[in-house]
């Protein structure tokens, strides 16, 4: 089951806010687990019984390294094994470099478990945190277990350091217009999903029908856009419906992405990016590295490598590898030549040329294929354009210009600086009908199949 | 947003789902579409291994899909819209301007099987065989489609079958009598098939390759049966935008007459039909007024005194084909080969017929079991 589906909208999460808001606050920690366990559990009971197993492991090392902290003869091995044991899961199920483990661990062939990449991180994060003595090890192993598995985070959720999450924990707090800010946010998402990225698609996989050799220009960029577009908006998409489904269980989740695709910089896009992801990687790859490194030179090239680790995440494939390389060369480079000012426009355009270059590489079958693929862009196609990308231009230019304008902040900023004025109130009037309008306009979309499962990268 | 708008989100939005759950789950459950002419999901059944790798689930979800609660409302406004955002494309049906085309017609895996089955065919048989593959509308009308959707052209699906299959078999080229006519209503706008008139026009050719002289345009009266056909195209997508179909019934003035038309089922049990059935035009799907609803085994005879006897093996291509070939057989039986039980040798002998002839779609000689039966 996923979040964009018939099943989940219009059963299983109005079943489960409604047993979460009947049971006592006091036990509601336990509910919750048990609704995660029995959303886990529609995936799959072998993906149940993989995550259950994974959490157990992870909390026995967290317990152990925190009850030997002193004692480094012994957490260190603990540490270094569960360390270990996430690091490989990765690869084990992310790559088809350990097909045979898999199928000697009997798991079919086809069984991925989702959400393994954020799992892996949140555990990483924690064991790390645990082992330098940040923080306590948690001996509460339904709280342990809802940090893991809390199942609005479960398939693209962010990921939160363990504190974060105790807080928003402790914090919680349930009334009607939480759950209406959390609706909100959820059918936000549901629509970049639904609308959005599965229309984008379409014209993504419309422009890549034609061979390289007969491809035009407009063709490249088409597909080039649609693609970038898609994946922020499926991304983006699945987090704010997690964020939407915890705000109605009274937990504040922050926001995953923040505009990124029109910023001013590339610095500016790398940090609207998955903020929490590559929070995670600059606080436990880029700085551990750094205090250990002081040469600027050496600590340039940490710093490229870990973007580079960062887009391995992605695919775990050499093209998110290059992809990163070339952001964080992007970043450096801008930073060593940023005393030029830039305007504004100008900034736009020229970080969306260098974003939509990174993401050739990053969706590409191969690095020749990319290679060819920009040849293609820049105009060395068999021509600029002919009769079917004007045909997708044509089919597809609302869709675009609609998805550009969403994916900037122009909205939300003519909200802030409309103070309270008339325009702020019009919009708190006509928000819940858009919000519902919205929600059947998604339902109308599943209605056929019952749920739209394109995710574009399996993390 | 304010408090008191957050509020009022929240309350449409958890009535507006609570309302749709309760009425999916607990109203009442229909076992079939109408307007789609389709089963609807049953009861997910529950196994261990089926829980275990999520099948369950999955079947859950269509299952809440298929009943959900005004699930002919939901899935018009979904044509609906589509057809307006991107491409016009519906659940694999592409909105052309005044037809429905096959958006899928160039994902058809090869026919291997087929050929396998209809060569090895040729090899125990000792009388004529006949091949007609005939292409549907998405190959008739390629250039209404995006280029996107053309990559396997059915020309070259039809080519690479006739291609491989065995000389002794004589092929019939259908696509090009059919592309040469495309201006003429030879296909439905909301199926698939032909029409009657494309058949027509085919059936010209087939006849002289079998061995008789066709019967001419003029000598028929046709008969408009209904003007409210909608096609399977139709019921895939639920798109309004598109005029609904006429079903033509064809009667040949002093002409052979049918003398019987009786369909075998696999039990034994034997049904009357008609050529042109015209009380099936009130049922969902008014194209089964030719021939009525399927049968495995269909025998009709006719007052041609010739002793001719033909075998026709097909899909329901043939469906609207068959009544012209009745003017010159004195017995035309017609085989079903996906609905029979057991082997097609098991019902009928071959070495009765002089001649046997293969009808079928381009887009069912593709099925790899289509031919199963055949040896």
């Amino acid at each position: 089951m996923i979040y964009s589906s018939l099943l989940f909208i219009y059963g299983f999460l109005p079943v489960s806010m409604l047993i979460y808001h009947l049971s006592p606050k006091k036990s509601q920690p336990a509910v919750m687990l048990g609704l995660s366990a029995a959303f886990s559990a529609m995936i799959g009971l072998r993906y149940l019984a993989f995550v259950s197993i994974y959490v157990l492991i992870n909390y026995a090392s967290t317990r152990l390294i925190g009850h030997y902290r002193s004692k480094k003869e012994i957490s260190l091995p603990v540490f270094s094994f569960a360390v270990f044991c996430d690091l490989i899961s990765l690869f084990v199920f992310r790559t088809d470099l350990f097909s045979e483990v898999r199928l000697s661990l009997g798991f079919p062939e086809t069984f991925f478990p989702i959400g393994i990449s954020f799992l892996a991180l949140s555990a990483i994060g924690m064991l790390v945190d645990v082992y330098s003595g940040k923080i306590e090890a948690e001996r509460n192993i339904i709280l342990f277990s809802l940090y893991m598995i809390f199942f609005p985070r479960l398939i693209m959720g962010p990921i939160l350091r363990y504190n974060s999450f105790r807080k928003a924990m402790e914090g919680r707090k349930t009334d009607l217009s939480e759950i209406g800010v959390g609706l909100t946010i959820f059918v936000k998402g549901l629509a970049k999903k639904i609308i959005a990225a599965d229309t984008l698609y379409q014209l993504y996989t419309a422009a890549h029908s034609t061979s390289l050799k007969e491809m035009s220009s407009l063709t490249a960029w088409l597909g080039m856009i649609a693609y970038v577009m898609c994946l922020y908006f499926t991304l983006s998409g699945f987090a704010d419906m997690g964020t939407g489904v915890s705000y109605c269980f009274g937990i504040k989740m922050p926001q995953s992405f923040n505009y990124p695709l029109f910023s001013t910089k590339i610095r500016y896009f790398a940090a609207r990016w998955h903020i929490q992801l590559i929070q995670w990687m600059r606080r436990y790859v880029t700085k551990p590295l750094f205090s250990r490194f002081s040469n600027n030179v050496l600590r340039r090239l940490i710093y490229i490598g870990v973007w580079g680790l960062f887009g391995f995440w992605y695919t775990f494939s050499a093209n998110g590898l290059i992809w990163g390389l070339l952001l964080g060369a992007g970043i450096t480079l801008e930073n060593k030549l940023s005393s030029a000012k830039l305007l504004n426009v100008t900034g736009i355009i020229y970080t969306f040329f260098a974003v939509m270059i990174c993401f050739v590489f990053f969706s590409g079958e191969s690095l020749s294929y990319s290679l060819r693929y920009i040849g293609v862009m820049a105009g060395g196609g068999a021509n600029f354009a002919d009769t079917f990308s004007l045909y997708l231009l044509k089919s597809y230019i609302v869709v675009l210009l609609i998805g550009m304008y969403a994916s900037t902040d122009l909205f939300k900023n003519m909200m802030m600086r409309s103070g309270k004025n008339k325009v702020r109130t019009a919009v708190s009037v006509i928000s819940p009908v858009m919000v519902l309008s919205l929600l059947i306009v998604c339902t109308a979309l599943i209605s056929y199949s019952g749920s739209s499962e394109m995710i574009l990268v399996r993390l | 947003m304010t408090k008191l708008s957050s509020r009022v989100t929240a309350v449409l939005v958890l009535a507006f789902m609570a309302f749709f759950m309760l009425f999916t789950f607990f109203g009442k459950k229909e076992n079939t579409s109408e307007n789609e002419n389709r089963p609807l999901a049953g009861r997910p059944g529950f196994s261990l291994s089926a829980v275990a790798d999520g099948i369950t689930a999955s079947q859950l979800c269509t299952y809440t899909a298929d009943h959900f609660a005004m699930r002919g409302v939901w899935i018009k406004l979904n044509a609906a819209i589509r057809a307006e955002v991107g491409e016009g494309i519906i659940n694999g049906v592409y909105i052309a301007d005044d037809m429905l085309l096959d958006a899928k017609a160039s994902d058809r895996a090869r026919a291997d099987e087929s050929i396998r089955a209809l060569n090895s065919f040729a090899e125990s048989y000792n009388g004529a065989i006949y091949v007609v593959a005939v292409p549907t509308s998405s190959g008739v009308y390629r250039e209404k489609l995006p280029e996107q959707f053309d990559t396997y052209r059915e020309s070259q699906q039809i080519s690479d079958i006739y291609d491989k299959l065995n000389r002794k078999i004589k092929r019939i080229d259908a696509y090009n009598i059919l592309k040469m006519l495309n201006k003429n209503y030879i296909y439905y706008r909301s199926d698939n098939k032909w029409t009657s008139y494309g058949a027509y026009c085919v059936y010209r050719t087939v006849i002289q390759r079998l061995g008789f002289m066709p019967t001419t345009y003029d000598k028929y009266s046709v008969h408009h049966a209904t003007s409210d056909f909608r096609g399977d195209l139709y019921n895939r997508s639920q798109y309004d935008g598109i005029r609904p179909d006429i079903i033509d019934f064809y009667s040949c003035s002093g002409g052979a007459e049918i003398v019987s038309c009786t369909g075998y089922y696999n039990s034994g049990k034997t049904v009357e039909k008609h050529i042109y059935d015209e009380k099936l035009l009130d049922m969902d799907y008014m194209y089964n007024a030719y021939l009525g609803e399927e049968v495995p085994l269909l025998k009709i005879t006719t007052t041609v005194k010739n002793e001719r006897k033909l075998l026709v093996i097909k899909d329901d291509y043939a469906d609207c084909f068959i009544p012209f070939l009745t003017q010159h057989y004195s017995e035309i039986d017609v085989v079903s080969p996906e609905l029979i039980e057991g082997r097609i040798s098991d019902h009928i002998r071959f070495s009765d017929y002089e001649q046997v002839l293969f009808l079928f779609g381009i887009e069912n000689l593709s099925k790899p079991d289509i031919l199963s039966t055949l040896s």
